[in-house]
């Protein structure tokens, strides 16, 4: 099931190399063995590749996954809330009865579900929908990753630090809390006097009041181009792009680290050299917090 | 003349990130990137390893690479809430410096994730 992304067109090889056309050892006759479900509000190209593809109306995610968490447990929904989801009762049923006769069912969600009316909301609602499928079969839902290796940021932060994003070090020690630590956040409050932009470009992605505050913020960037941030950042590096000039490890969106094979020598440091020298340069400078005050191991039981 | 061949190359435009691409590559560019999607045949083909751009800018002026890791770490380190953002179009060895950087810094970090 592929809900509010667009794999065509967006991700083109998922289906071929991972989801639907594989021949495998239970699965030998690859695309005939499997049923695709595809749920977004508009019929994009992946609507195509679907054997069922389910239009809802905008906005209206969050309440067509608690319906169908509701009717996994035979609860009742009435015709009108369903209504409201653009769709019928006989295409839920009909949708229920596939679920739960598969042997293993995988979510797929994208931006259309996790970046709209909900946002986290509608992520965690499909989460609990696949945990609940498993009294019946087994079932997993995973995000689509859009970039390249923003899958590897989470599991390095998750392995550093104990959490996968919106992170505060300002204790001494890490603190997670989306919402008030994540970036969107605290640049259109205007909470952070000084940024680091790595390998993204919120100058042509973010909202104007967050690119606003880059703006009167010292702003430092580190990319392969001159982005839209770089023309508002103090200090623009050029560094070599990763997998084509610069070696490393990058994550698959299922969390499986592959090897870089850079083809091209570039005449730019690599990200990992310009940051490890920008760490080396602040180490030099007298530490943030005054000596007596900075956070200790406890090593001694009291 | 001949070109270099890298069998099972690890693409990173999006996060599909497939390993089976064959690239074939000079000096300067990658000339053809096969089992490649369209993203991926136009990552590929669209990085060179020419010097496009100066090595570094400091307020929209050409700089040193040494003079901007100076001035990143002065104004970084002046900073009482400094922000480390983005991490998706990297490697995890520079996403584990970022790490190292914030937690130096005493400041916030986050990915793409958030957005």
């Amino acid at each position: 099931m592929y809900w509010g992304g667009n794999p065509a067109e967006c991700h083109p090889r998922h289906f071929t190399k991972y989801t639907i056309m594989q021949k495998s050892k239970f699965l030998p006759r690859g695309r005939k063995d499997r049923t695709m479900v595809l749920v977004d509000i508009r019929e994009t190209k992946s609507a195509n590749a679907a054997d069922i593809f389910l239009q809802i109306k905008p906005g209206k995610d969050f309440e067509l996954i608690t319906i169908l968490r509701a009717m996994i447990k035979d609860e009742y929904v009435a015709d009108e809330q369903i209504n409201a989801t653009g769709l019928t009762r006989e295409t839920l049923d009909d949708l229920i009865r596939r679920m739960k006769a598969a042997k293993f069912g995988c979510m797929f969600f994208g931006m259309g579900l996790s970046m709209t009316r909900g946002k986290h909301m509608n992520s965690a609602a499909l989460l609990m929908l696949a945990a609940e499928m498993n009294a019946f079969t087994k079932f997993v839902a995973m995000p689509m990753r859009g970039h390249g290796n923003v899958t590897g940021a989470d599991v390095i932060m998750r392995w550093q630090t104990g959490y996968p994003f919106g992170i505060s070090f300002n204790r001494g020690y890490p603190r997670y809390n989306p919402g008030e630590f994540s970036t969107v956040d605290v640049l259109v409050r205007g909470d952070c006097d000084a940024a680091f932009i790595i390998g993204a470009d919120p100058g042509g992605t973010m909202p104007q009041p967050a690119i606003d505050h880059l703006k009167r913020i010292p702003t430092i960037v580190l990319d392969p181009h001159i982005t839209h941030t770089s023309a508002l950042a103090r200090v623009h590096i050029t560094t070599a792009p990763q997998g084509i000039a610069a070696p490393g490890t990058a994550y698959r969106m299922d969390e499986l680290p592959m090897p870089l094979k850079p083809a091209l020598k570039s005449p730019y440091p690599s990200d990992e050299e310009v940051v490890r020298r920008i760490n080396e340069a602040i180490a030099r400078k007298p530490f943030w917090l005054p000596d007596g005050s900075q956070p200790q191991m406890l090593t001694r039981q009291v | 003349m001949s070109l270099s061949v890298i069998n099972n190359a690890t693409c990173t435009f999006c996060g599909c990130v497939c390993d089976d691409i064959q690239l074939h590559h000079d000096e300067m560019r990658i000339h053809k990137a096969n089992k490649a999607c369209v993203l991926g045949t136009a990552w590929f083909l669209n990085h060179t390893a020419e010097k496009k751009y100066p090595m570094a800018l400091i307020d929209g002026r050409e700089a040193s690479l040494d003079d901007a890791i100076e001035m990143a770490a002065t104004l970084l380190h002046e900073a009482d809430m400094p922000l480390v953002y983005g991490m998706s179009n990297t490697t995890c060895e520079a996403q584990k410096e970022c790490v190292a950087l914030a937690d130096q810094l005493g400041g916030l970090l986050d990915s793409h994730t958030s957005l």
